[in-house]
């Protein structure tokens, strides 16, 4: 379960994130629903603790992330904005080499790797050297190096970005897995669509503030619309006009 | 103090590197293989031009050759082929290059030759000419002298004066060089070289570990492992030292091969280094190999891309080249405290070593010292760096 409580960040004069909070429950998948540019990516690289927050809190399953961070680091699997691979290491050894960092050892590697490559559908190419991948088999790719260790929290920032339907339908469909594993996840995006396909509890954000949190039917009420992308457009523009 | 992590981070960049053609091709095939190679192949080659200008015989065009007969015998008795110029001034067959050196004997020649008095011939020439070029000038002028000596001695003979009335002075000669310090005259490039080819093997690994990384957006989900990135880039770093020593050790079994092939024989000299030699020098050069990843991982840190890395690091590589070229032409005594400055003292101590000196144990103590403190300080800022938020992105 991850707890963010109020974190902001500013980069020199312009104030990217104001005081955003939001709580992502383990067994559900919660949405940071953004337009590009809202303060998603930044939100999230505190949230995973890369970077760290000038205000506010965020915890891990209780661990503090900004005092504790790489045990904090230790309890999520994240697949960043940048999601590069080693393109002269297999995709084997992409997963092993992070397995490695995690403090696993070699044979509970190739245990989980075996059971990514299969669940994902990476067969064809798991023992291929990355490099001329295409999209799609690169995200594939770097979630599993993300989740080698089987972290409770999952993050991924954009994780069907560019992706084909069928990559994307293939990764909605792992996320829904690993939430009935009792996971939790928790991913930015700005597609209302994939929002609306797989999120439990959406949070809006625009110019680096919440705009609004809940379920989609709880944002339809709120707002009075009747699909997603309206009632994201009504959040925005009430803000800005406010 | 070795953690977990920096073992891993260190054997997945050597191994990665190793599978990169391109590493291993610029570094390692480049440089340490057919470096040594091609200092072999030019030294033949320009030993080979100079030994064949010293020993053939001369050609020597001479402008109104029918002035001076009496001269015309001698060069003809040494050996020397007289030759008619064409149609073109002595000037422009210089310039145009179609003659090294032109003899003109001047028309009073024969004239003050009868007289007794200095009887006057010009030798046209290129002063700036380079080394093989030049050899051809010093013979003629060196025969000119002669016949001049002889005639002279021959003038004071029949006066009945001993020709030693005008020898004042007598030089004798000892030249205290010996064949192994003229054999390191034929080695001076060695220093740079070794250095250049130490800085050049960690160049590759230092860019692709850091703006490489970063370039290729690999360096963010590397950063969300738990461990420090303290350890990360320590593991970083090694590899990149890891690549510069095998590089330069390479360079030296390399050169160590080559040696008896070198043209020390033709040239009157001998490169008399051991086992030991090679040794020491490698002693004064691998601390050098932290201090060049160090520095190298720096200044591609602060690069963005892999291309912007490439240049400043390349540039950097002027930088050993100053002690190098300065004590290439400067003479100069070795002392201490030299040993203390990185660069210069490698320098010094490899020169030494050349020349069969004996650099001494607390010479090569400092060199070590001196360049690791350096190294080790350079080291502790760049595993350092990353510790600044502003350093993870390329945006």
């Amino acid at each position: 379960m991850i707890q963010v409580n109020k974190i902001s960040k500013s980069f020199g004069e312009v104030q990217a994130v104001k005081e955003v909070s939001l709580v992502a429950e383990d067994g559900k998948i919660t949405a940071l629903l953004g337009a590009n540019g809202a303060g998603k990516t930044t939100s999230m690289r505190m949230i995973y603790a890369l970077i760290k927050p000038e205000t506010g809190l965020v915890t891990v399953d209780g661990i503090n992330s900004t005092e504790n961070p790489i045990a904090a680091r230790a309890q999520m699997g994240v697949l960043p904005d940048a999601r590069g691979l080693y393109k002269r290491l297999t995709a084997r050894e992409n997963m092993a080499y992070f397995g490695r960092l995690q403090g696993m050892n070699e044979a509970d590697i190739k245990k989980r790797s075996d059971e990514l490559i299969d669940r994902l559908g990476m067969e064809k190419f798991a023992d291929r050297q990355t490099d001329g991948f295409s999209q799609g088999q690169r995200v594939k790719v770097a979630i599993a190096r993300a989740i080698i260790h089987d972290p409770q929290n999952i993050l991924l920032d954009e994780p069907t970005n560019g992706l084909d339907v069928m990559s994307t339908r293939a990764i909605r469909a792992f996320l829904k897995e690993e939430k009935a594993r009792g996971k939790c996840v928790l991913f930015s995006s700005h597609v209302m669509q994939e929002v609306s396909a797989v999120c439990d509890e959406i949070t809006v954000i625009d110019a680096g503030v919440v705009r609004a949190t809940g379920t989609e039917a709880e944002l339809l009420t709120m707002t009075g619309e009747d699909n997603l992308e309206n009632a994201f457009v009504n959040l925005v523009t009430q803000g800005g006009a406010q | 103090m070795i953690s977990r992590a920096f073992k891993v981070v260190f054997f997945k960049e050597v191994m990665e590197n190793l599978r990169d053609k391109r590493t291993v091709m610029s570094s390692l095939i480049m440089g340490a293989v057919l470096g040594p190679l091609m200092m072999l192949g030019l030294l033949h080659m320009t030993t080979k031009v100079t030994k064949g200008k010293a020993d053939e015989q001369l050609e020597l065009p001479v402008i109104n050759m029918e002035g001076a007969q009496n001269l015309e015998k001698h060069l003809l008795s040494q050996g020397v082929k007289i030759v008619k110029l064409g149609d073109k001034s002595p000037e422009q067959a210089i310039k145009d290059k179609d003659h090294e050196v032109i003899l003109e004997i001047d028309e009073g020649y024969a004239d003050a030759f009868s007289q007794g008095m200095p009887a006057k011939v010009k030798l046209y020439y290129d002063g700036s000419a380079k080394g093989s070029g030049r050899i051809p000038v010093q013979k003629a002028r060196s025969l000119i002298n002669a016949y001049s000596a002889q005639i002279g001695n021959m003038r004071l003979l029949l006066r009945g004066i001993s020709p030693n009335i005008t020898k004042v002075v007598s030089i004798e000669s000892h030249d205290q060089a010996s064949t192994q310090s003229k054999g390191a005259q034929m080695l001076m490039f060695l220093p740079y070289f070794l250095i250049l080819i130490l800085f050049s093997g960690s160049m590759y690994l230092a860019i692709d570990t850091t703006a490489g990384e970063k370039e290729r957006k690999s360096l963010e989900p590397l950063f969300l492992n738990p461990v420090s990135r303290t350890d990360i880039l320590s593991g970083k770093l090694a590899a990149t030292i890891t690549f510069g020593l095998i590089t330069l050790i390479v360079t030296i079994i390399m050169f160590k091969i080559t040696i008896p092939f070198y043209p020390t024989k033709r040239m009157g000299v001998s490169i008399d280094l051991g086992l030991y030699e090679l040794f020491v020098m490698f002693l004064a050069l691998f601390p050098l190999a932290v201090l060049a990843s160090a520095i190298q991982t720096i200044i591609a840190s602060f690069s963005k891309t892999f291309k912007e890395a490439q240049t400043y690091v390349g540039l950097l590589i002027l930088i050993p080249m100053i002690p190098s070229l300065i004590l290439m032409f400067l003479s100069v005594k070795e002392k201490l405290w030299m040993m203390a400055i990185p660069i210069l003292n490698q320098n010094l101590i490899i020169n030494q070593v050349m020349r069969g000196e004996d650099p001494g144990v607390a010479a090569i103590l400092v060199t070590i010292f001196s360049t690791l403190l350096l190294g080790l300080a350079l080291a502790w800022i760049a595993v350092r760096l990353y510790n600044k938020e502003s350093m993870l992105f390329a945006e």
